[in-house]
């Protein structure tokens, strides 16, 4: 299709007045686009030569649907007109939101997209659904990044050359005219988790009869489904219901960091810690685990295990709870009475207990798991049982298997990567090659692309009419917030013109709901239609279509299958190493590889930003002679050759504390080669050794030195806290003791912060104002980093780069410290020492404190930073020129600053200043948050409570309020407004709110006995404090009375103090948290 | 060097005599003759090829700054948590050495030290030049220079005032106010030797610059009355900004709350650490250019000694200083305060790090350079025999107080920064090229500026040296008259 003819291009310099009026509206097109709702010009992107006035224009132009866009004026075109016809709702300045999906491995997410005049900008959480109650996990909320990349696919190819939408229809429809019955098609899907396109490949298939369809996920959790159905049958899954658990025990599964739990599962763990005070029941979670995941570290007994260990672990759980089952010898290092105390406390919860299996474990382990909980009786209250069917497919191994006896003469990709992402023993890309038409929908123009012969743009899902399969089973509806921005074709549209339905007059493509309607209507009937299909796009799902647990046994025949089931026993060795494959926190199996705020996001556990790593134990890394080094200050490491079988790959290593000793994790989604300009070679390639028979865990890799070193870009690359009260801890007995623990272990207990100041401040007015304050609890955060990817969403924080970030430059307005507790005193820089293998891990956000008492105001000499009536200590970017001082004199470093102007940094590219090519691609801009400034180089920038909703939740709530007098004393009501952070958690752990209204959270959380603030006998007095955390450890495991006691000093210490801990000259105990006070406060 | 004293004969009698401030009995006119020579004769070779080498070094000053304003601050080593490093280093460092010239004369001319006045002139032109490069950093290392005028207490559409409470803000009025003063009571004293330049012209060019500088000054009774009273004024100004710019310039770490920063003794101990480096480095330009012109009879060992002793003195300060800070961390209690002190900075890794049973403290270099350059290094001038050795001089204010200084600077502000309160956030600093090219662009400003001042202006103060000979006494006789004693 032709591209629409605009006016002459604009000059590139100098000033243009008036120019597009008469121009725009002589076009044909314009007057097409009066006529539309949505003018097509905005889907005409792609092209190699989009130009920032172009792309501006149409955006623009598809802003103001049809609107007179007005070019070349002195300063960046903005289009300021006012709508010619005002579309419904649209009013200037305020955004709107619509629900949709977002379609993911496992299931849609519902969500809640916020859209600023015609641009979405803000994903979060449908709050109307049950399974996310507002909140959603950070793929799901960087997926907005995505929709505004420029490299995506914006062109259609033929062998890499460009072509034009209508050769590449001729093409399709070429394809699929000579097929027959479909013998030589075949279909190579990403699991779109959809019913329209289930419906549309029925039709398909009812066209084509023998065409071939398959479904490839790497990641997929086959061995769980397989599992589900030998002991439960065909179409059923099993789904987590934490809330009812109180024992929790995980055999390699990350419940609470990757989606194998879902949100539903975080959101019910962590309401099981949520503590009141010492006396509220708090659940336990046993993590049984080789690599340290989130739920290790949220565990009160973690056990360091390599993952082909873990089968015999759960051999010896099985046999221990019911009796029979196979009998095993435990894997060295684990402790009988591990086993038996975790199996008495198991049994002991009977059916609020939980075992979960890890989609990296084998079917045997899954089936171990369900006969557990069967035997314990939560079958039906923590893990129930519900229908998930899905269309059988042929494998990805059959089809591979069809291409190479050269059965396939056309296979169309919808999505997917599998160049790049299959077994490497099927040696995809050269049989690829064989397959005579390749027709492909990608995001990018990938390494799949690279080898298909047609290629073209793929919607991205906020483009898009569709539906989804939810998380919890339900049916969500998937709409667009923006026509696609590259001309993208979405799933369903493609299937229905190779099903042959007809897109209407003159139309390529079905362009609205019509597919999806149908699909709905045979779900929901047609019976009052409108009115419910009205209902199901506002909702974003169609209520009460959740999938209902069922009762269910695990059959005999699964049982009985268990007894003979041979577990492995792997001899690991340094010389015989264990290799697991993950998923990757930031970029998952490699489909997020071009988005800049996933790789910059700081793994959870390791930090590491831009990069993956071969983890590796202290010891065995030892063993093998490498090491990791303080070099200039830097951390580096060795780079490794792995050899696993007849392949290696070389990569750099990382030693990772708590990782079970002779293995390996190897993290998939780096090293594209392909994926554009943010993703391409970062990191190794993982897939290069992961094989069909072995996806998960292998064993028999070896790995020498290579003598070349690595570094990383590490944001934490300290690990201890070094003896500090920072994260203050205590398991529950002790707390149940001594509730105030949280003082006892501060600095302040010795030392009371004193209150004496040259400066009396007028104090805060809590009558008459907003006091906004936040609390943080440590017991529930599980450090999943949706929290902060939320910020940056948010608060237009731009990425800065690997080097950058390596620089310690990173502009996070939030971060998650990590830190390893347990380990001795003063030693965690020197690599000469001793590392701890197994110690406990902890987090704890960290954002601005916002200070009554801010060591940044008194510093700063231009007054840029500032207290304002409402407590908040906020930033004047316009009036900063960038001393620094205050953030040198910030005790929790929060502050940030732009050393450069990142917002026009590129990425792939030295940045030269003005003499350099100016921007960032145009696009990213258009994500920016029109109610936050977008900062400039040489300005400091940090936390501002998101202090535009505070603004934009007070003038709503004023003017309703209108009338009703004295402005200034309206107060909004409890708890109706969130920041960003707060707002994403699904855990729960950030509560943020009005300090002056007794009734908010965080006033009542403030109470609590267990709130601390950090640092606080510096009298800063912080406004967002932290509940201590709190570890239930088993008395009767082994190790527990270590557990969560690492800032519990012994009595010896109490004794230099006479008094001990905390207690003062007056008997009170400890110096309590200052609270926010009235009497005290800074401007 | 005991001919100084040899026509005093053997010591009979004269055991107090003090050294003459002028050896060899030189005339007023020998003085008159031997300093404007400096500046009417022709022009040596060696100046040509220093100024053309410290003016080009130089000339990577403005380069360095065109670059930093026009890309960002980040083209600098810093990050975050070290957000200040070689900039506020340098500032702090050329800041120090701008307070030997002042003291030199204002504090040595109120309390009668007569040793001063062959020295004052060239240490106070290398207080301005110090204080110029000094400048240089505090302006420029903001991130958005085009609004350092927001310092400036000028209306503005904003309706937003400075805040006084910020050290940094003292600091810009300490400072300016420090570089205007002393600009001033260096031009005050300039004049009469202006005049002298002038009246000795032979050059109309010559005559009718120096003539506009010397400001009409014609050597009267009154003129003469009026130069002394404003000189004195003057003095008493500058003395108590001496020791006022560098206690301002510690607040900006003394009044913060960072480990290592948060130290009351810093006034006193920047004071003494500045006349320290500022001495040092007078002698550092004053011993070649005693040597290149000469002025072996003007600049005495007794000046060099005097010097030398003031280095001790102020060296040990700065070692008691730097002892006591431990003691206070220890003795306050606070593990984060004493956490920077051994951990931060002391713990070398072959003996404190082994009996602290610690990591390694990253930068122990550092603070080892800056402990054995200011406080065991100038230990030699307990000796005479350092003292008046001009190399042994020489070389231990090169590689003692001047690279010391610079490190104790450094070691104050990077060591405590980059490792405070939160582990999770320390982090390591590393210059990058431009740190360290701006930082030798403003030495090869110093020095170019110095060489020119050399060159142009009187480098020696005469009219002042005149009245320290003995024939200005108007007891004095000649040189005969001692050995008379018959009146």
């Amino acid at each position: 299709m032709k591209r629409v003819v605009q006016h002459p291009p604009a000059r590139e310099t100098g000033r243009t007045y008036w120019r597009s009026l008469d121009e725009y509206s002589q076009t044909p097109e314009f007057q097409g686009w009066l006529e539309k709702e949505f003018p097509a010009g905005a889907a005409e992107f792609w092209g190699d030569d989009v130009s920032r006035r172009s792309f501006l224009r149409l955006m623009g132009a598809s802003m103001a649907l049809a609107g007179l866009g007005m070019s070349g004026c002195r300063r960046p075109e903005s289009h300021i007109l006012s709508y010619a016809k005002t579309p419904e709702w649209v009013i200037p300045g305020k955004t709107l939101t619509y629900a949709t999906s977002m379609p993911r491995r496992r299931g849609g997410a519902p969500l809640l997209v916020t859209s600023y005049q015609g641009r979405p900008i803000k994903v979060e959480g449908n709050p109307a659904h049950p399974a996310a109650k507002g909140k959603a996990d950070l793929y799901s909320q960087a997926s907005i990044l995505d929709v505004y990349d420029p490299d995506r696919t914006r062109r259609f190819t033929k062998l890499g050359k460009a072509s034009d939408r209508a050769a590449f229809l001729a093409a399709v429809d070429e394809a699929v005219k000579g097929a027959g019955n479909g013998a030589g098609l075949a279909v190579l899907s990403q699991e779109f988790n959809s019913p329209t396109v289930n419906r549309l490949r029925g039709e398909l298939q009812k066209k084509f009869p023998q065409i071939t369809w398959t479904t490839y996920e790497p990641l997929a959790a086959t061995n769980a489904a397989e599992a589900a159905r030998i002991a439960f049958g065909e179409g059923k899954a099993l789904r987590l219901n934490t809330a009812k658990a109180k024992v929790i025990l995980t055999l390699d599964a990350d419940i609470l960091g990757s989606d194998e739990g879902g949100l539903q599962a975080v959101r019910g763990f962590a309401n099981g810690r949520k503590l009141a005070d010492a006396q509220t029941p708090m659940n336990r979670l046993y993590a049984v685990e080789g690599r340290y995941t989130l739920t290790g570290s949220c565990s009160d007994h973690r056990l360091r295990v390599a993952a082909s260990r873990v089968p015999a672990v759960a051999a010896a759980l099985l046999r221990a709870v019911t009796g029979s089952g196979p009998n095993v010898e435990l894997p060295g290092g684990v402790s009988a009475s591990w086993i038996t105390e975790a199996a008495a406390d198991l049994v002991a919860a009977g059916n609020s207990a939980l075992v979960v299996a890890g989609a990296g474990q084998s079917v045997a382990v899954h089936l171990a798991a369900a006969a557990i909980n069967q035997a314990l009786g939560s079958l039906g209250t923590t893990v129930e049982v519900v229908s998930a069917p899905s269309p059988s497919s042929v494998s990805f191994l059959d089809l591979t298997g069809k291409i190479r006896e050269g059965q396939i003469k056309t296979l169309f990709i919808l999505g997917g990567n599998p160049v790049y992402n299959s077994p490497a023993d099927l040696n995809w890309s050269e049989w690829l090659r064989s397959v005579p038409t390749v027709i492909r929908l990608s995001d990018h123009e990938d390494e799949t692309s690279a080898l298909s012969t047609w290629n073209a743009p793929l919607a991205h899902y906020l483009e898009a009419w569709g539906d989804a399969v939810l998380e919890d089973g339900s049916y969500g509806s998937i709409q667009p917030m923006v026509l696609p921005l590259f001309g993208g074709i979405s799933a369903p549209q493609f299937l229905a013109r190779l099903a042959g339905i007809s897109a209407g007059e003159g139309k390529d493509f079905v362009e609205g709901p019509e597919l999806v309607q149908d699909t709905f209507r045979q779900r929901a009937g047609s019976a009052g239609f409108d009115a419910a299909w009205q209902k199901f796009v506002r909702d974003g799902y169609l209520e009460g279509s959740a999938a209902k647990p069922e009762t269910a046994r695990v059959s005999a025949a699964a049982l009985a299958s268990l007894a003979s089931v041979e577990i492995p026993k792997p001899a690991l060795s340094a010389n015989n190493l264990e290799v697991a494959f993950v998923a990757d926190t930031s970029v998952d199996d490699g489909r997020y590889a071009n988005n800049g705020w996933l790789q910059e996001l700081p793994d959870p556990v390791t930090k590491v930003t831009w990069d993956n790593a071969i983890l590796i134990s202290p010891t065995t890394a030892k063993e093998l002679g490498l090491y990791q080094a303080t070099e200039n200050g830097k951390e580096t490491t060795d780079i490794v050759r792995l050899t696993l079988g007849s392949r290696t790959l070389e990569a750099p290593i990382l030693i990772q504390l708590g990782h079970a000793d002779h293995a390996l994790t190897l993290t998939l989604g780096y090293g594209r080669t392909q994926s554009g300009r943010v993703g391409d070679k970062v990191g190794y390639n993982a897939y290069a050794l992961r094989t069909s028979a072995a996806p998960y865990v292998i064993t028999g890799a070896t790995l020498e030195k290579t003598g070349h070193r690595f570094q990383f870009a590490i944001t934490q690359e300290h690990w201890s806290m070094e003896g500090r009260d920072i994260v203050r801890e205590a398991p529950l007995e002790h707390y149940k003791q001594n509730p105030k623990f949280a003082f006892a272990q501060g600095l302040e207990s010795h030392a009371k912060p004193t209150d004496k100041s040259f400066y009396k401040s007028p104090p805060f007015d809590y009558e008459k104002f907003h006091q906004w304050g936040m609390v943080i609890d440590l017991t529930s955060c599980t450090g999943c980093n949706a929290c902060v990817i939320a910020c940056q969403a948010e608060n237009n924080i731009p990425i800065v780069g690997k080097d950058q970030v390596a620089k310690g430059r990173e502009l996070h307005w939030m971060r998650i410290d990590r830190y390893f507790s347990g380990a001795s005193k003063f030693r965690s820089d020197n690599h000469r020492e001793e590392l701890p293998n197994d110690p406990e891990m902890v987090m704890q956000p960290v954002t601005c404190m916002h200070c009554e008492n801010a060591p940044c105001e008194t510093v700063c000499p231009v007054n840029a930073t500032v207290h304002n009536e409402e407590g908040l200590n906020v930033m004047a970017y316009n009036r900063c020129i960038g001393t620094r001082y205050c953030a040198n004199n910030c005790p929790y470093k929060v502050r940030r600053f732009n050393f450069f102007d990142y917002n026009k940094r590129q990425l792939d590219s030295l940045y030269l200043g003005p003499l350099g090519e100016a921007g960032k691609p145009d696009s990213i801009q258009m994500q920016k948050n029109p109610n936050v400034t977008v900062r400039m180089r040489g300005v400091i920038e940090k936390c501002t409570f998101c202090v535009q909703r505070l603004e934009t939740a007070k003038i709503n709530h004023k003017v309703k309020a209108r009338g009703a007098g004295d402005y200034d004393s309206i107060k909004i009501p409890t708890d109706s407004v969130q920041t960003a952070c707060q707002q994403s958690c699904p855990a729960d752990a950030i509560i943020f709110g009005d300090l002056s209204d007794p009734n908010s959270r965080v006033s009542q959380l403030k109470k609590v006995d267990r709130n601390y603030n950090l640092l606080d006998y510096l009298n800063v007095r912080p406004r967002l404090s932290y509940l201590a955390k709190v570890r239930n450890p088993n008395p009767k495991m082994p190790g527990a009375d270590k557990v969560g006691s690492s800032l519990i000093h012994a009595g010896a210490h109490e004794g230099d103090h006479g008094t001990g801990h905390g207690v003062h000259e007056d008997g009170v105990l400890g110096h309590e948290p200052a609270a926010p006070g009235k009497e005290h406060g800074s401007h | 060097m005991s001919e100084a004293t040899a026509h005093f004969g053997p010591a009979k009698g004269n055991i107090m005599e003090r050294k003459p401030l002028v050896r060899n009995n030189r005339s007023m006119a020998w003085i008159t003759e031997h300093v404007s020579a400096m500046i009417e004769s022709k022009t040596p070779i060696w100046w040509w090829v220093f100024t053309i080498i410290s003016g080009a070094i130089a000339t990577l000053v403005p380069l360095e700054l065109i670059y930093l304003v026009s890309t960002g601050v980040g083209v600098w080593g810093l990050n975050n948590p070290v957000f200040w490093a070689w900039d506020i280093t340098n500032f702090v460092f050329w800041i120090g050495i701008g307070h030997a010239g002042t003291l030199i004369s204002a504090i040595l001319f109120l309390t009668r030290q007569k040793w001063r006045t062959s020295i004052n002139r060239a240490a106070e032109a290398m207080t301005i030049f110090a204080v110029i490069c000094a400048g240089i950093f505090p302006a420029f290392h903001v991130g958005r220079f085009w609004m350092a005028w927001f310092l400036a207490p000028v209306p503005n559409a904003n309706a937003i005032w400075q805040n006084f409470k910020s050290p940094l803000l003292w600091d810009v009025f300490a400072v300016s106010t420090y570089f205007t003063v002393s600009l001033i009571f260096w031009y005050t004293g300039l004049i009469p030797d202006l005049a002298t330049i002038r009246d000795r012209a032979k050059n109309v060019w010559r005559k009718y610059i120096y003539g506009v500088l010397a400001l009409g000054w014609r050597g009267s009774n009154r003129q003469w009355r009026n130069y002394e009273k404003a000189y004195l004024i003057l003095a008493g100004i500058s003395t108590p900004l001496v020791l006022s710019v560098h206690s301002v310039v510690s607040f900006d770490f003394a009044t913060s709350i960072v480990p290592g920063w948060h130290t009351t003794i810093f006034p006193p101990y920047f004071v003494a650490g500045a006349i320290f480096g500022g001495f040092a480095m007078v002698l550092s330009l004053m011993l070649p250019a005693r040597w290149i012109f000469g002025l072996h009879d003007l600049i005495t060992t007794k000046h060099i000694d005097n010097m030398a002793k003031i280095i001790l003195l102020t060296g040990t300060i700065v070692g008691y200083a730097y002892t006591m800070e431990f003691f206070i961390a220890w003795y306050s209690g606070n593990p984060n305060e004493a956490w920077v002190f051994q951990f931060n900075r002391l713990s070398d890794p072959y003996i404190f790090s082994k009996w602290f049973d610690s990591g390694v403290a990253p930068y122990w270099w550092a603070y080892w350079a800056m402990f054995i350059c200011n406080v065991f290094s100038p230990q030699l001038f307990w000796f005479k025999k350092v003292r008046t050795n001009m190399w042994a001089v020489w070389i231990i204010c090169m590689v003692g107080p001047n690279v010391g200084m610079w490190f104790e600077r450094f070691v104050i502000i990077v060591t405590s920064i980059h490792r405070d309160f939160l582990p999770g956030s320390w982090g390591y600093f590393s210059p990058s090229i431009n740190d360290i090219l701006l930082f030798v662009g403003t030495i090869g400003l110093f020095c170019f500026l110095f060489l020119l001042f050399l060159r142009f202006l009187p480098a020696i103060t005469m009219f002042e040296v005149k009245a320290v000979l003995p024939e200005a006494d108007p007891h004095y006789h000649g040189p005969d008259a001692k050995k008379g004693e018959s009146h």
